[in-house]
């Protein structure tokens, strides 16, 4: 069944019923994805890894998955394929959650700017967005390795601002569609100071769900980013595993018939991204209550 | 006097019209301690507009321009004239000069303390009012511990509660955590009534309190300010175009036609039907209203003919010339070209007719 929703309308349904089931399971799959994520970058950290991700096998070289003791196989120096896989995560699990939040906190402060002050501010915000948008993503990314070094962080604070005015925008256009609401005319009749207005009636209270969505693709972005220039070589340098570095070191004996070493991790990127985006996609029908 | 509004002006830029619109021009009227003031008028009189200018809640510009808004014996437009240069000519505004942001941080300054706790408001359309993502009962402890002295949170919710009550909403406990979607326009008006006298202020401000509201709910909610009017005693400033809610409520009455106050007054004085010593807009504004009287006598409803004057341009004589059935040979050529004075008709009785005039 389909609805037709003005955008911006709250729809008065509990949860549950406006839900279809094709958004619960976009979002089910994507939850048990962020808890598989979240779990195995907890079992790296503390180092709870099945085998050490660094023992070198030579007796074993491209074990095939369901070898005795290496579950996934192992890659063309024999490691073990699970453990590195496990360990790979934190490679972008931390810088991930950093670009994020430069994004989030960035591009919320920008669009509040943006959103109240107006005028100049305005101009400024969008002249920035322009500015970033005409340059490819990846371009500027190299840019910032070639002149600092090719170091995750670096690139993950790129990311972080590249997606501010993504951000900026929707906060802004948010503000600029509350302020002529009478419930938040109310709220400063009521002698709330405007921080608080901004802050937990505007940006809490009404722009948490689309914030929430907005990382969840972020962090879809981040992963993407981070195993793409990990594959090209200028992210996570070996010996640290990174699911970009695995796919390429097991790419060189793909065509001998040991695909194992490189699809596994290429699989992994696909379920965790396909996890992240259509949780992100589920949410924003969920709690939104329209379709992107 | 709690409230005094002198020669209040509330400028706007119309695109459309490419002109100021003078939408409050030069009015005045004055609240006392306990008194409840009827504001009425057509739309488009600026009635409303000069309510959200006492409370300085007027947004877009220029806005606010000039006059004194005396509330307490503190001028809460004090000094702000030096902000604002008004360039007229013909009786059309052509430019206005602001400095949006020093003014901003000198009426902040003189409002804290005063919007919200002092000056209350509540609105026409509650619903809208309430912000539809947070309970009521959340909304109304973050009042209460705002402005009370109840800041703990245990404490607000029992204070929110009882003002829950206060304003007769059944199950209050129940009905604390209800979002605004889930309660009636009625019930909504009530907890945004309760919103504003949380914070016990002297002042409140009902800006079409019942406009909105199914006619048995408004009846209700007329019959609860009156409620508490009488249990609280509070000061408020009513703004309405329901004559028979201002009727109901008002201790004296302002009639705002075109940005001023043409006649003001107690309300037995104002609103006496067919009474010669009144405004000629006051007269044609209670002949529009239907009356038991004219009812019975199956008379037909008087329309005022012609429309508010478009507040652009300010004829040089009274406002109400255009329209004005009353109009004699004697005073003609002074209606159609001077602004006639207040006079005071009877004690407290003012009227702005040439009609009238001492």
């Amino acid at each position: 069944m389909r609805r037709y929703v003005e955008a911006g309308t709250v729809l008065h349904l509990p949860l549950l019923q406006r839900a279809t089931a094709l958004d619960l399971l976009y979002v089910s799959y994507g939850l048990l994805i962020v808890a598989l994520v979240f779990a195995s970058y907890l079992i790296g950290a503390l180092g709870w890894l099945p085998h050490d991700p660094r023992a070198m096998n030579v007796a074993l070289i491209n074990a095939a998955p369901f070898t005795p003791g290496h579950l996934l196989g192992t890659d063309f120096l024999g490691r073990d394929l699970q453990a590195r896989l496990i360990l790979g995560i934190q490679a972008y699990f931390v810088p991930g959650l950093l670009a994020i939040t430069i994004s989030i906190v960035g591009g919320s402060v920008l669009g509040i700017l943006a959103g109240y002050r107006g005028g100049a501010f305005d101009t400024l915000v969008t002249y920035f967005a322009n500015l970033l948008d005409s340059f490819p993503r990846l371009v500027l990314i190299l840019l910032v390795i070639a002149a600092f070094k090719a170091d995750i962080y670096y690139v993950m604070v790129v990311v972080g601002i590249t997606g501010m005015p993504a951000i900026a925008s929707l906060v802004a256009g948010k503000i600029a569609f509350l302020r002529q609401k009478s419930f938040i005319e109310a709220a400063h009749a009521l002698g709330l100071p405007a921080h608080t207005v901004i802050l937990k009636h505007i940006l809490w209270l009404n722009c948490r769900a689309p914030l929430v969505i907005q990382a969840t693709l972020g962090m879809a972005e981040a992963i993407l980013i981070e195993t793409s220039l990990s594959y090209l070589g200028f992210g996570v340098q070996e010996p640290t595993p990174s699911w970009g570095n695995m796919v390429l070191a097991g790419a060189n004996y793909f065509l001998q018939g040991n695909f194992w070493p490189s699809t596994a991790p290429a699989a992994a990127i696909l379920a965790t991204i396909l996890g992240f985006q259509l949780l992100g996609d589920g949410l924003n029908n969920l709690l939104e209550g329209k379709r992107r | 006097m709690l409230l005094s509004i002198e020669n209040l002006r509330t400028y706007f830029y119309s695109r459309s019209k490419r002109a100021f619109v003078r939408s409050v021009d030069g009015a005045s009227l004055s609240v006392g301690r306990g008194e409840t003031l009827g504001v009425v008028g057509e739309s488009g009189s600026g009635k409303t507009l000069a309510a959200l200018s006492a409370a300085g809640l007027v947004a877009g510009s220029p806005g606010v321009i000039g006059g004194r808004i005396e509330f307490k014996s503190r001028n809460l437009l004090d000094g702000l004239e030096r902000y604002v240069k008004v360039q007229e000519r013909d009786g059309r505004v052509s430019a206005v000069e602001k400095d949006e942001r020093g003014w901003a941080r000198r009426a902040e300054r003189l409002m804290s303390g005063v919007r919200g706790k002092e000056i209350a408001m509540i609105f026409q359309n509650p619903r809208a009012a309430l912000n539809p993502y947070s309970t009521v009962g959340a909304q109304l402890v973050e009042a209460v511990r705002l402005h009370t002295k109840w800041k703990s949170k245990g404490e607000a919710k029992e204070r929110a509660l009882h003002w829950l009550e206060r304003v007769r909403i059944d199950s209050p406990r129940l009905r604390f955590d209800n979002f605004p979607f889930g309660m009636s326009g009625g019930m909504c008006q009530r907890a945004m009534i309760a919103m504003a006298l949380c914070a016990e202020p002297s002042l409140l401000i009902a800006d079409e309190p019942t406009t909105g509201l199914d006619a048995t709910i408004q009846a209700r909610i007329v019959e609860l300010l009156g409620e508490l009017k009488a249990g609280t005693g509070i000061t408020t400033l009513l703004i309405s175009h329901d004559i028979s809610v201002i009727r109901r409520l008002a201790d004296r009455v302002a009639v705002m036609y075109a940005g001023t106050v043409v006649e003001s007054g107690a309300a037995s004085q104002v609103l006496r039907p067919h009474a010669t010593e009144q405004h000629p807009y006051t007269t044609a504004l209670l002949a529009s209203v239907p009356s038991a009287e004219a009812i019975r006598a199956k008379s037909a409803l008087q329309a005022i003919e012609g429309e508010v004057p478009d507040t652009t341009s300010v004829p040089r004589g009274c406002r109400f010339y255009g329209r004005c059935n009353r109009v004699t040979d004697a005073v003609r050529s002074r209606c159609a070209n001077l602004e006639p004075p207040p006079s005071e008709i009877e004690p407290g009785h003012k009227l702005r007719c040439w009609l009238h005039a001492a």
